[in-house]
């Protein structure tokens, strides 16, 4: 019997399908993201369909999603980073339902590859950089020079600039790391359960005890699963309220 | 069930905005897990650490090819440690920017005691 418990995370080829020279096929990868993009919009479409002035629990949900980043732009960035809204919903809504979804046994998370993850965030920071030379031109340069001396200067740009560049890996990491952890944790318990299930006697009965810790740490996942989308969204909010106000924060 | 009146209609949405002004609806998250904070700063000040080391390695790396000037391991040397700088500036941004998370939700929390 296999237990593998980094098993979960393989990319497998579901349609062979080669173009050029390169590999791309389908893979469960792919099938996931497309079930988590349907399961959104299945989601907001039956949410918002009726209209009603008294929403139902459908309605209410998308309402309180709609609010929380609504409120998370104000707050974070501030009231002209709503244009930025339809953007950081959807990624929001992304990261959200693909953790979730990826909690549902015999399903594959997608947010636990470095390279969605990565894609993720490199594309939050193009759309930074793009917005601060957008906003102040040339003078978006001036969030790498702290208020220093001139000779101290020298050595805290280029601090700032890899601090700059550190953003889109930690990012990107940290959603990544907390998928990948969470979910081997839960197999390696699962493995706990079947081996002292098959150990015969009184450590047979000792398989509950794993099996209710499965139980808790599902529930703790929850929470990170929707922790992470939220500090992969704050984070987006955060950089782009930099890059629109420079140093007001400082 | 008949149609709400319109003039109706409009005192419930007047009365919804001065909700809203009041700050009544707000986009909350549950403190973070102890695992979480956890992974927050190592991978601030892990990240860093990879960015400085590689632009130093980069740099290394150009200077061999294309100029006559070798500055094989000090590039990576002074990088890496900048790098180490920079996570350490990241880590005080996060548990600023955290401690300042934690206060808003206290206070917020207070507002509601009676």
């Amino acid at each position: 019997m296999k237990m593998n418990p980094m098993e979960q995370f393989a990319v497998k080829p579901l349609i062979p399908l080669h173009i050029a020279g390169y590999d791309v096929s389908f893979t469960n990868q792919a099938l996931w993201m497309f079930i988590v993009v349907g399961a959104i919009t299945l989601f907001m479409g039956l949410a918002v369909s009726k209209r009603s002035l008294v929403p139902s629990r459908m309605q209410s949900m998308a309402e309180i999603s709609y609010e929380f980043v609504a409120n998370m732009i104000g707050t974070a960035t501030g009231e002209d980073g709503l244009r930025f809204f339809p953007f950081i919903f959807t990624l929001f809504m992304f990261v959200l339902f693909s953790n979730v979804l990826g909690l549902l046994p015999g399903s594959f998370t997608v947010t636990s590859q470095i390279a969605v993850t990565f894609a993720l965030a490199a594309f939050v920071i193009l759309l930074v950089i793009v917005t601060g030379f957008l906003t102040h031109g040339i003078g978006f340069l001036k969030l790498f020079v702290p208020k220093a001396p001139a000779l101290l200067l020298l050595l805290l740009v280029p601090i700032e600039v890899i601090s700059f560049l550190t953003r889109p890996i930690s990012l990107s990491v940290r959603l990544f790391a907390n998928m990948l952890a969470g979910h081997t944790m839960l197999k390696v318990f699962a493995t706990f359960v079947i081996a002292l299930g098959g150990a015969g006697g009184a450590l047979s009965l000792l398989s509950v005890a794993p099996m209710f810790l499965i139980v808790a740490i599902t529930a703790l996942e929850l929470l990170v699963a929707f922790l992470q989308a939220y500090v992969f969204a704050i984070l987006t909010c955060i950089y782009l309220g930099e890059a629109l106000h420079l140093h007001d924060h400082h | 069930m008949s149609a709400p009146e319109p003039e109706d209609l409009r005192a419930l949405g007047d009365r919804l905005d001065a909700v809203q002004r009041r700050g009544a609806v707000r986009g909350k998250a549950p403190p973070p897990t102890s695992l979480g904070v956890a992974f927050r700063f190592t991978t601030e000040l892990v990240s860093a650490l990879v960015v400085g080391g590689g632009l130093g390695w980069g740099i290394d790396w150009a200077f061999d090819h294309w100029s006559p000037i070798h500055t094989k391991p000090w590039g990576m040397v002074v990088m890496f440690v900048l790098g180490a700088a920079a996570g350490i500036r990241n880590v005080l941004g996060a548990a600023r920017q955290l401690n300042a998370e934690m206060a808003a939700a206290n206070s917020d929390a207070g507002d509601k005691a009676p």
